[in-house]
């Protein structure tokens, strides 16, 4: 158990404490809106830590770029996530709890949901 | 996209050169390539595809620097005991105009300290984002402006001036 790496054990540490943080962050966040700020910047560079303490375990060119791959469409896919849940709850009606204003008022809300319904056929 | 084949064409012609085809080579061959791109942009007629490799290695460590300090920041207000979240909806109104722009401006902010975004309105013309953490909205359109303002030369719509560097051998 003495075989500490420091280039590679140090991204896989701090990776896991942010990742560690976003699943305290999801617990004690007050609502949804809220706790996507945990799981979408925490998640995506909790990962990324834990992705390259893993490439320099390898120190491959075939590890390596796998690894840049995956990387790369985690940092596209995330953010994709987490807008479309933030915005399919604001649109069905899920209330904020603000303590500032929320300029994306309700009319422009209404009017949003008619024109998405009309798309979707009323789903 | 004339100036990226290129690039990449050289590296290959690089690597033909040392008789080896490895990452490390073509990395290598890149940079060689870029090198003189950056020297003959007009003869070679890439335009400025140096102005635009260059914006885009500052966004990325721009970003990088961003997304460190968004995660520092929200794994502390995860730990301490009553975090100061002041949770907002603000409107942004965007310069950046085109469907590629606008989705990179998101998913950057999404990953950015205290902004998540939420919509657009339908002429696109306004971006919506979820903000915790700043006083006031105008804190936090400004801390949106940054991003915007290092996207607009990568996805602005007028071709941005090329460095006084390159206008000398003009």
């Amino acid at each position: 158990m003495n075989d500490f790496n420091a280039a590679r054990d140090i991204p896989i540490l701090l990776g896991a404490f942010f990742v560690l943080t976003a699943a305290i962050g999801l617990i004690r966040f007050p609502d949804l809106y809220s706790r996507l700020h945990a799981s979408s910047k925490l998640i995506t560079l909790g990962s990324a830590g834990i992705f390259i303490g893993v490439g320099l375990e390898f120190a491959q060119t075939e590890a390596l770029t796998r690894l840049a791959a995956v990387l790369l469409f985690q940092f596209l896919t995330t953010p994709l996530s987490a807008y479309l849940i933030a915005q399919a709850a604001y649109l069905r009606g899920l209330e904020p709890l603000l303590e500032g204003p929320d300029e994306w008022n309700a009319l422009g809300k209404a009017a949003l949901l008619d024109e998405r319904l009309e798309e979707t056929g009323g789903r | 996209m004339r100036g990226v084949s290129l690039n990449i064409l050289l590296a290959i012609v690089w690597t033909l050169f040392v008789g080896e085809f490895s990452l490390r080579e073509l990395v290598i061959g890149m940079l060689l390539g870029f090198a003189i791109l950056s020297i003959f942009p007009l003869s070679l007629g890439t335009g400025n595809y140096v102005g635009r490799a260059l914006a885009l290695v500052r966004f990325v460590l721009f970003f990088a620097r961003e997304l460190t300090v968004a995660n520092i920041q929200v794994a502390l207000w995860a730990l301490r005991p009553r975090p100061p979240l002041h949770p907002m909806i603000i409107a942004y109104p965007l310069r950046l105009r085109g469907d590629n722009g606008q989705t990179v401006l998101a998913a950057t902010i999404t990953l950015m300290p205290g902004s998540v975004a939420m919509g657009f309105n339908p002429e696109r013309s306004v971006l919506y984002a979820h903000v915790i953490g700043l006083e006031s909205p105008g804190a936090a359109r400004a801390s949106l402006k940054k991003v915007e303002d290092a996207l607009l030369p990568l996805y602005g719509q007028g071709v941005a001036p090329a460095p006084a560097a390159l206008e000398e051998n003009a």
